[in-house]
């Protein structure tokens, strides 16, 4: 990157006794306390209604903590995003995809904190948003208007501008709902070399699966933060009931028909009502058969007759 | 012949031979173009209550001020901002939803300029408030709207590119520190010197539609902000010359044509852009 | 003494109370629907965009109820037409609408001048109302009422899930043609109280202050109606003494209402709200 901003030094984040209380008198947080470090990719989890997305504003600068206080790197939240140092990769739903900007100006965006009072792009700008654009690969894409975008598309334009602006600090919120496979595991590469970069990456996420899978770190998070530090030791099943409790359905293959089929013992958990688990044969599981056999039966009856 | 051709022509040209119609064409351009400038982050902003809102409640202010003996334009400026910021303030302590308060708001403002107005005896026309008086408009009204219009074009076109981040992107402009609230109220206080410098030349009621129309017909032409912001404030300008012309001829309210044209342009684009739209589609499905 | 009764002397003055009480009863009770739609802006939108029909129903000598309510539908039809071909904004799609509704009748009253309409469409003129337009203020009246009374709880479902309502077997189309026929056919009755500018304002008011007081939806109505047809009719009354400026009395007071029911409503009102804030932070200052 030719950007000025060029000695890359991490940055901490730190969450200490943060609690929010609302205007209405709801209290979305209490006594919520982290500490992160640049140069790894961690993971916010939390079921809805647990001060997840709390949380992330209030690292956002959004609410403003009652009590405790968020710092970056010591500075106040509000500092640190003057410097330009926090980037934000929305939900596919805050965005007005029928605004009248083009993916290289929704690019240039990042560069704004860079750039003087009336926003005059400059070369140096200019290379940052072509180089940004390049690396998620969607310099061929610059000139269309943004709701001209498939789902994928449009979530690599925000990391794109969270590139163009250098951002040491990332947050994603929910980056892979409405997105395929292919642009989830793009986009879980590029976050990885970004991670490697030094940069701190916070995702907010209810895509227990992936979890493990790119997450250095996670956040648990239950109106509290329940624990914090590296996949291995957080995200384990006692902690996650923990932090789901009644809203976490496990799937106990312990209990469970595939132990008729080969023995071993695995636990499926996932925030979705109704798991799905599939055999060694590729069939279908369940913690209880009975009653469901039937309606197996019945549909194999109903395509056979077809 | 020749002769009719020339009086023909003659009578054709009649309005810019007078001196006040010549006023009302610069007057009602400034102020189209003011509008129409700021109408652009109104409609992309989805603010069109608010644009209401606000000119609505510039009224009590503007009979307050006259009672009190200072300038109108302070009185409209401060009512219309204060009707903005108690919005704001009830929206986020009360349960009620931010379209009900605005109505409550505006129209209770409104009603109390109305009682107010009819208790102070005053040669003030509330017509002339509510509907405008373009081609009565004295020359120092016609240097205080010069003025107002000049500080809300300035600082619209040099601040344009934040404007437009914190309509289109709030959590991004607040992200990378830029102060998202000054820049919302900043908004909100040209839009209500907007509507004190329009006051004068479309009235309280119709400034509205200038304050909405030409952003919207901008955006059904084009998908680039700055594209949008030229074609709104060419649009309006032309719409604003081509209404006070005809207004002449019909002996109608100036207002009223300035922003029936601008409608026929609205619907004409709408109509002209279906057509096209529909040979996009057929296209596309040919494509596939 | 004898000046606090003295508009009870005069049959107009009579007249205007009852009639404006009839009308702030059923806006109040149609509030209720409006406010938690989401509606302040249609209610505004239609209540203007019956100008033009006013304007003409007076020129060609038909009632001001006929002219009002078919320009009334041809407004929300045209804003129906609008959003559904472009891109454009809702609210956006609303204001070009009825601002242009208006602006034609302003043109047609500017074209042929007769005060008194203008007068009595843009700041409502109840105390000088006709015997015949009192008769039509009624008729929509009643018909606004029995159809509420029929179908409120359609409506209430409409209003707070329109794909339950849908689910449900019952037409969400039709009943959002319905709610907008009587968001209509108020404005119109509405428009000789308090004018097309304030028409919103009893259209809103009520309902807002109706659900600062209470949580049950049945209340809410007869509560918002209730409101409505007191500050009608006190309203009226006042504006014996305020030159006659009714519609800005009525509103006024109604406004007063809401800012009272804002800061003291036991529940949901400002007070009450600080009070539950301090104590969860005391809660949380102890845990």
């Amino acid at each position: 990157m030719p950007t000025p901003a060029a000695p890359r030094e991490t940055l901490t984040l730190e969450a200490a006794g943060v609690a929010v209380t609302y205007p209405n008198g709801h209290t979305a947080l209490r006594d919520a306390s982290f500490r992160l470090d640049g140069g790894t990719i961690c993971a916010l989890v939390g079921v809805n209604g647990s001060g997840k997305s709390t949380l992330f504003k209030a690292l956002m600068g959004f609410v403003a903590p009652t009590r405790g206080a968020v710092t970056i790197n010591g500075k106040p939240v509000r500092a640190a995003q003057k410097q330009s140092w926090v980037a934000y990769v929305p939900q596919a739903e805050e965005v007005d995809w029928t605004f009248p900007v083009s993916v290289h100006d929704v690019v240039m965006m990042g560069r704004y904190g860079y750039m003087n009072f009336l926003r005059i792009p400059r070369a140096a700008d200019r290379a940052a948003v072509e180089q940004s654009l390049r690396r998620v690969g969607m310099w061929e894409f610059r000139d269309r208007q943004i709701g001209e975008l498939s789902g994928g598309q449009k979530k690599r334009v925000f990391v794109a501008r969270a590139l163009a602006q250098n951002g040491r600090l990332i947050l994603l919120d929910e980056p892979f709902t409405g997105v395929d496979v292919n642009t989830e595991e793009a986009i879980t590469a590029l976050l990885r070399e970004l991670r490697t970069e030094g940069r701190l990456i916070l995702v907010s996420t209810h895509n227990l699966g992936s979890v493990p899978e790119f997450c250095d770190q996670v956040v648990l998070i239950n109106r509290t933060v329940l624990a914090y530090g590296p996949t291995a030791t957080v995200f384990t099943p006692e902690n996650l009931i923990a932090a789901f409790g009644g809203a976490l359905r496990h799937f106990d293959f312990d209990r469970s028909t595939v132990n008729d089929h080969d023995g071993r013992q695995v636990t499926v958990l996932t925030d979705d009502e109704r798991p799905l688990v599939l055999g060694k044969k590729g069939h279908l599981e369940y913690l209880d058969r009975t009653g469901r056999q039937e309606l197996i039966d019945e549909r194999e009856k109903e395509q056979e007759k077809k | 012949m020749m002769d009719d051709v020339l009086k023909f022509a003659t009578f054709l040209g009649e309005p810019f031979a007078e001196d006040f119609m010549l006023q009302a064409f610069v007057i009602g351009s400034l102020v189209a173009a003011v509008c129409a400038v700021l109408s652009c982050f109104l409609v992309l902003r989805g603010w069109s209550l608010m644009g209401d809102a606000i000119s609505h409640a510039v009224l009590p202010g503007i009979v307050l001020a006259y009672i009190a003996g200072i300038p109108l334009a302070f009185g409209a400026f401060a009512s219309g901002l204060f009707c903005a910021v108690s919005t704001g303030w009830i929206k986020n302590n009360s349960r009620i939803k931010e379209d009900t308060v605005m109505g409550v708001v505006f129209t209770g403002m409104f009603a109390v300029g109305l009682v107010l107005f009819s208790r102070t005896p005053s040669d003030m026309h509330l017509d002339h408030i509510l509907f405008g008086n373009i081609l009565g408009i004295t020359t120092a009204q016609m240097r205080e709207t010069a003025i107002l219009s000049a500080i809300v074009l300035a600082t619209v076109l040099l601040l344009r590119r934040d404007l437009m981040l914190v309509c289109f992107d709030p959590s991004h402009a607040r992200v990378i520190g830029r102060p998202v609230k000054t820049l919302t109220y900043l908004l909100l206080i040209l839009l209500s010197l907007a509507i004190v410098a329009a006051m004068k030349a479309a009235g309280l009621i119709l400034v509205i539609a200038m304050l909405i129309t030409p952003g919207a017909t901008a955006l059904l032409l084009t998908k680039r902000f700055d594209r949008m912001l030229a074609l709104a404030t060419t649009i309006a300008v032309g719409s604003a010359i081509t209404g006070i012309y005809i207004s002449y001829f019909a002996a109608a309210s100036t207002a009223a044509c300035i922003v029936l044209v601008q409608a026929l342009v609205f619907v004409s684009t709408l109509l002209a852009r279906r057509t096209g739209a529909s040979a996009d589609q057929s296209n596309s499905s040919l494509n596939k | 003494m004898t000046t606090w009764l003295t508009p009870f002397d005069y049959d107009y003055m009579v007249t205007a109370m009852w009639t404006c009480t009839l009308i702030g009863a059923v806006c109040g009770l149609l509030s209720g629907f409006i406010t938690l739609k989401g509606w302040s802006l249609m209610g505004d939108a239609l209540s203007h965009a019956v100008v033009p029909g006013v304007a003409i129903a007076y020129l060609v000598g038909l009632p001001f109820a006929v002219g009002a309510f078919t320009s009334g539908i041809l407004a929300a039809g045209a804003m129906a037409f609008v959003k559904m071909k472009t891109p454009v904004r809702e609210d956006a799609v609303i204001g070009i609408v009825f601002t242009s509704f208006f602006a034609f009748g302003l043109l047609l009253i500017s074209l042929y001048p007769s005060p008194i309409a203008l007068k009595t469409i843009i700041y409502g003129n109840i105390l000088g109302i006709s015997p015949s337009d009192v008769l039509q203020v009624v008729i929509v009246a009643a018909i606004c009422l029995v159809v509420i009374a029929l179908k409120w709880r359609d409506l209430l479902l409409f209003c707070f899930d329109p794909n339950q309502a849908r689910a449900l077997g019952l037409r969400a189309g039709f009943l959002h043609v319905l709610l907008l026929l009587l968001l209509s056919a108020t404005a119109v009755a509405a428009l000789q109280a308090v004018g097309a500018i304030l028409v919103i304002a009893v259209l809103v008011i009520p309902g807002a202050t109706a659900y600062l007081l209470t949580d049950r939806f049945g209340v809410m109505l007869l509560l918002g109606s209730a409101l409505g047809a007191i500050t009608s009719l006190v309203g009226a009354y006042a504006s014996f003494f305020v030159n006659g400026e009714t519609g800005g009395c009525i509103v006024t007071l109604q406004a007063l209402v809401f800012l009272l029911a804002l800061a003291f409503a036991p529940k949901h009102g400002l007070l009450a709200g600080r009070r539950a804030r301090r104590s969860a932070q005391n809660e949380g200052a102890l845990s």
